[in-house]
């Protein structure tokens, strides 16, 4: 079970003077027990590729397979949950609870099983089942996101992909949404999330891939990913590794605070 | 996409260099002449006038054809509605549906002139930029005693240009809304009102947002809708004059002689 991706290449304005070519010759196969992050600079390719894997877009050559099946197959777009950036802006429901029953509602999901899947989406994004009768115009914008998140997760799609999810949050929102992705993860489907911010993706999946003006420049589990490539790295992980040029003896592949605290404070205490 | 009804397509005519306040005052005879024009000679007339402006323009004219394309169902509803209502001489009757003749030639007139008023309109808006448009129509205006309405000729020309600028973001907006929504699995075909109403919803909140956003930034820009000094300074030149006494001499004709 897996998302395969072959020599896609895809452009926008096609057939026109406008024409951009935004992806080439992208070979990715993300296995449906993996955890991805996606990076890359702003406009290389990264949000158009997801656009792929639920077949909003369809590639110029090669081809997108879910699960062996064309990603342009309707069918597939049950299994793919995409969650836009700042996905707080496409709500439009009158209470909660129709805003989450939307989308399994449209394929096809009907009376309890339904209520079902909405409180246990709610309770998977950590909000409570009280809500479901409020207006979604009247929550927090943390809960409106979230919101949007449980209405997506209520599809029980079987790959989830976020856009930029941490766009705009704090951290403490930033900790929460990844300890809920975690969450979705262990109960068995494959997480991919684009962000550009490498310094939260590395810690937590276990494949990356980088993306560079429309190539896949890299694909490989994050320590690869270390060994690998001098730049983008999180900021901690080039703190320690100007540490280390410096002769001191700590790690180069440091991608935590916390892991970065316990290695000076034994450099420190050694001493 | 983007360009629907402010498809300006640039160019080096006569058309194109001449002042937006002369095309604006050109299409408004235009569409004096257009409404008054009952025969179907006056109405070919008009359309040769048409056909030879378009051809000094140099705009292809598949590009006046295209912005046709938009209202198409308003011409189809105008004409049935012609055809259906009209008291007359019934072509056939079956239950209650009886189109007339009479409906039949009023719904062909009034549908014609409404395609010629886009088509002059459409030549207006394919040679002039859009600020230019709302420059022109402002200096139009200016002399109006718009004050008393608690509204300054500048007024209207920001709005007007705002509203051009934000068009395409529209769109824009438009399209990611209902990428969001079809990951969604909404599909039109299945339950149309919710479908639409998944996409309607969504972006009047966010134009609201973004009208918000856009008057904060300007108050702190300390707008005033005062006078305001034009990147585009408007010049009549003689080519102008010209056109606009010809305009006038057809615009007596027209009245002493019919």
């Amino acid at each position: 079970m897996s998302i395969n991706i072959k020599n896609v290449d895809y452009s926008y304005n096609k057939n026109t003077q406008l024409e951009t070519r935004v992806l080439e010759n992208i070979n990715l196969t993300i296995d449906k027990n993996e955890f991805v992050g996606i990076t890359g600079k702003i406009g290389s390719g990264k949000s158009t590729l997801i656009k792929l894997f639920n077949g909003l877009f369809v590639p110029d050559n090669g081809y997108v397979h879910v699960d062996r099946v064309d990603a342009s197959d309707k069918k597939t777009r049950k299994k793919v949950g995409l969650l836009f950036q700042n996905p707080h802006e496409q709500l439009f429901s009158k209470t909660v609870y129709e805003e989450i029953a939307f989308a399994p509602s449209n394929f096809g999901i009907k009376g309890d099983d339904l209520t079902e899947r909405v409180h246990e989406s709610l309770h998977l994004v950590g909000l409570d089942s009280k809500i479901t009768d409020m207006s979604p115009f009247k929550l927090s914008g943390g809960e409106m996101r979230r919101v949007a998140l449980a209405g997506v997760l209520a599809m029980k799609p079987e790959y989830l992909i976020l856009d930029e999810p941490t766009s705009g949050m704090d951290i403490k929102g930033k900790k929460e949404l990844y300890s809920n992705l975690k969450r979705i993860h262990s109960t068995g489907a494959c997480v991919i999330i684009v962000s550009h911010q490498i310094d939260d993706l590395l810690p937590v999946v276990n494949k990356i891939v980088l993306m560079d003006d429309g190539k896949m420049t890299f694909a490989g589990t994050p320590s690869e990913y270390l060994e690998n490539i001098s730049s983008p790295v999180p900021e901690i992980t080039q703190l320690m590794r100007g540490l280390r040029s410096k002769g001191f003896n700590v790690r180069n592949d440091v991608l935590t605070v916390d892991d970065a605290y316990g290695q000076i404070k034994n450099l420190l205490t050694k001493k | 996409m983007h360009s629907f009804f402010f498809n300006y397509v640039p160019g080096n005519s006569l058309i194109h260099h001449l002042d937006p306040r002369t095309k604006l005052l050109a299409v408004m005879v235009a569409s004096i002449f257009i409404f008054n024009a009952e025969t179907f000679l006056e109405l070919v007339t008009i359309a040769g006038f048409f056909v030879i402006i378009a051809f000094i323009s140099g705009v292809n004219y598949s590009i006046f054809l295209k912005s046709l394309r938009p209202m198409s169902l308003f011409f189809i509803f105008l004409f049935f509605i012609q055809l259906f209502l009209s008291e007359g001489k019934p072509i056939f009757t079956i239950g209650f549906i009886n189109p007339t003749y009479e409906g039949l030639i009023t719904g062909l007139q009034i549908t014609t002139r409404f395609i010629f008023l886009i088509l002059f309109a459409s030549i207006l808006t394919a040679t002039t930029q859009p600020v230019m448009i709302t420059s022109g129509i402002e200096r139009l205006i200016r002399p109006l005693p718009l004050k008393y309405i608690g509204v300054s000729s500048f007024d209207i020309a920001t709005m007007m240009s705002l509203s051009i600028r934000f068009i395409p973001l529209l769109f824009d907006n438009a399209k990611k809304i209902q990428y969001a929504q079809m990951s969604r699995g909404m599909d039109f075909k299945n339950n149309i009102f919710k479908s639409f109403s998944s996409v309607a919803v969504p972006l009047i909140m966010s134009t609201k947002r973004t009208a918000q956003d856009i008057a904060i930034a300007m108050e702190s820009r300390c707008y005033q809708g005062i006078y305001r000094t034009s990147l585009f300074e408007l010049e009549m030149k003689n080519a102008d004059w010209i056109v606009l006494l010809g305009i006038s001499i057809m615009v007596l004709l027209f009245m002493f002689l019919i």
